[in-house]
């Protein structure tokens, strides 16, 4: 399903994140990419978003070339299949709960009916309607990530991807997020989940763990 | 959204104060007969004696001429201008032909305009009021009624009564008038018989009424410099923030465009939310500085810039309500399309970079 091929990447200020790598995932597999910071972990999770383009090697999704996809394109891409957990969240702080969730609908215009119902589910699911009024920035650890896990799957995509989720997270939060995403493995979805937190690398419910080090893959 | 509602509201409130007073001394212009003849007497104006209207007559081409008796009268640091009026006569102002027709006025009556009538109850002389003259002596006088009229800079601070009355507050003798109102019919034909008014009387100031627009014009376009000044530093403090939103965007909206680029917005959806951002934002702005404006303007009549514009006058004067649609135009072009320009540029700038790139 997500084909990493022989993919490098250097950026603009000549670091090299990603050296050659190569890598295959497989609709519905949830892999923990495990290797300390700066270790490239992020950049395969940007790549595969389509907010990257490798400096060499493809980037392929359900057979799409995503690393040569215009920009236009890429957008449309992560609309319909990417949900992305980012490690800051990545919240609007001055918007509301259920604003914030409902972003990467906006352009798509929907129904306000339609709108309301996906909001609803979503928000049930990751246990968050209560503060659904409430502007982000005042809203627990906890509660911030519950809202950024609903909003990348309030459009329902294929692959989620997920940027060290519990570094901002005490371990009882940490063990919650655990069971959102056993419950996200449940609904066969791709997770993909960049992280070095030990907590993940001995989950039973998980495919594969990854190891990335210095821009390498050590082992897979 | 507060500073642009600010700028635009300090922008309008000068444009609406500048519009009235305009309509104001074009509509007191409008009123002024065609020709004033005024005597001088050591350079310094004196009356005229009403004699002469006969041989200006005689003229060819005066259509009539009125003596007018009129001048001005102290009261508490205020200046009033009293003007006298013989009903059976011609009028060279509409407002007094109104007040003629509709009112008698007797020899102890007089009609005072809105401000006067105030002034004179705040010291109690709600139906009458006490003249003093010029042998120190006290004139009584009823207040018979107010007026209104279309020009308030003329008609706020105006006393009408009878002629012979008001000779009598100045101390002028029978057959006096302060100056002499010339009505021609062929307007082509004032600066002939302006000099022909000359040849016969040397020593008389002769002024036509576009003489007079002229003086009027420069006092008040003086006053107008001030107002350039605070123009022109309003449209630059504007232009500055216009600049400075064009020059980048805040590491906060950056990083918003790139969130929103994240999940999956594309560049014209970012375009999108951003114009519609920005229409808001302006456009509330607009709205809030004209009503501000309004409010200022002609609900609490302009403190403080009314000054700048009337301080030649004594007399406070409410300003009246002329709504200029190519004001609000021009506001509206320097408000809304500049800031939404100013808000497009830059996130189109942001939004064609990677998101990756911004959020980083």
């Amino acid at each position: 399903m997500i084909k990493l091929d022989h993919v490098s990447k250097i950026y603009a200020n000549n670091t090299v994140a990603l050296d050659d790598v190569s890598l295959n995932f497989a609709e519905g597999e949830l892999i923990i990419l495990k290797g300390v910071s700066g270790s490239g972990k992020s950049t395969i999770l940007s790549l595969i978003a389509g907010l990257l383009k490798p400096t060499q090697g493809d980037v392929v999704v359900d057979a799409k070339h995503i690393s040569k996809l215009p920009d236009h394109f890429c957008s449309q891409y992560r609309r319909d299949n990417i949900g992305f957990i980012f490690q800051k969240y990545n919240l609007i702080p001055l918007l509301s709960v259920k604003e914030n969730i409902a972003l990467p609908l906006v352009p798509l215009n929907l129904d306000e009916d339609v709108l309301h119902v996906k909001l609803e589910i979503v928000m049930k699911m990751f246990r968050i309607e209560h503060k659904k009024d409430m502007k982000v920035k005042n809203l627990s650890g906890g509660e911030q990530q519950r809202t950024a896990i609903a909003r990348a799957n309030v459009n329902d995509p294929k692959i989620i991807l997920a940027d060290e989720p519990t570094a901002n997270l005490d371990e009882k939060l940490s063990l919650e997020f655990i069971q959102i995403l056993k419950a996200l493995k449940s609904s066969h979805k791709t997770i993909i989940v960049a992280t070095h937190d030990p907590l993940f690398f001995e989950l039973e419910f998980v495919d594969r763990v990854v190891e990335i080090n210095n821009g390498k893959l050590v082992c897979s | 959204m507060f500073v642009l509602a600010l700028l635009v509201g300090i922008l309008a409130s000068f444009f609406f104060v500048e519009n009235s007073l305009k309509y104001e001394l074009e509509s007191t212009l409008d009123l002024q007969p065609q020709i004033i003849i005024t005597k001088q007497k050591a350079g310094r104006d004196t009356t005229v004696d009403e004699k002469d209207i006969n041989v200006i007559l005689n003229i060819k081409g005066v259509n009539d001429v009125l003596s007018r008796v009129w001048g001005y009268y102290r009261f508490k640091d205020k200046r009033l201008i009293l003007i006298g009026i013989d009903t059976f006569e011609n009028q060279y102002d509409d407002i007094l032909a109104k007040i003629t027709k509709s009112t008698e006025l007797n020899v102890s009556s007089m009609l005072v305009g809105e401000g006067v009538k105030k002034l004179f109850s705040q010291y109690y002389y709600h139906d009458y009021f006490n003249f003093i003259l010029p042998d120190l002596s006290l004139k009584k006088i009823f207040i018979a009624g107010t007026f209104k009229a279309t020009t308030k800079l003329e008609s706020n601070d105006m006393v009408v009564m009878n002629k012979d009355t008001l000779r009598t507050i100045f101390g002028y003798q029978y057959n006096e008038a302060t100056d002499l109102a010339v009505i021609v019919k062929n307007p082509e034909e004032v600066a002939s018989i302006m000099v022909k008014l000359q040849n016969i009387f040397p020593t008389y100031k002769i002024v036509a009424k576009k003489d007079l627009r002229i003086t009027l014009e420069n006092r008040f376009n003086s006053k107008s410099s001030i107002f350039l000044i605070l123009f022109i530093i309003s449209l630059f403090t504007f232009f500055m923030i216009v600049y400075d939103k064009l020059s980048g965007l805040s590491s906060t909206e950056k990083n918003e465009i790139g969130i929103l680029k994240a999940i999956g917005w594309r560049i014209e959806d970012v375009l999108q939310a951003r114009f519609y951002e920005g229409l808001i934002i302006s456009l509330s702005a607009y709205v809030v500085g004209i009503m501000a404006a309004l409010l200022y303007v002609y609900m609490l009549d302009a403190p403080l810039v009314k000054n700048i514009f009337l301080s030649y006058n004594d007399m406070d004067i409410s300003l009246p309500f002329i709504m200029d649609y190519e004001t609000l135009f021009l506001l509206f072009l320097l408000s809304v399309p500049v800031y939404l320009f100013a808000t497009i540029i830059p996130s189109w700038k942001v939004a064609t970079l990677d998101a990756d790139e911004v959020m980083r």
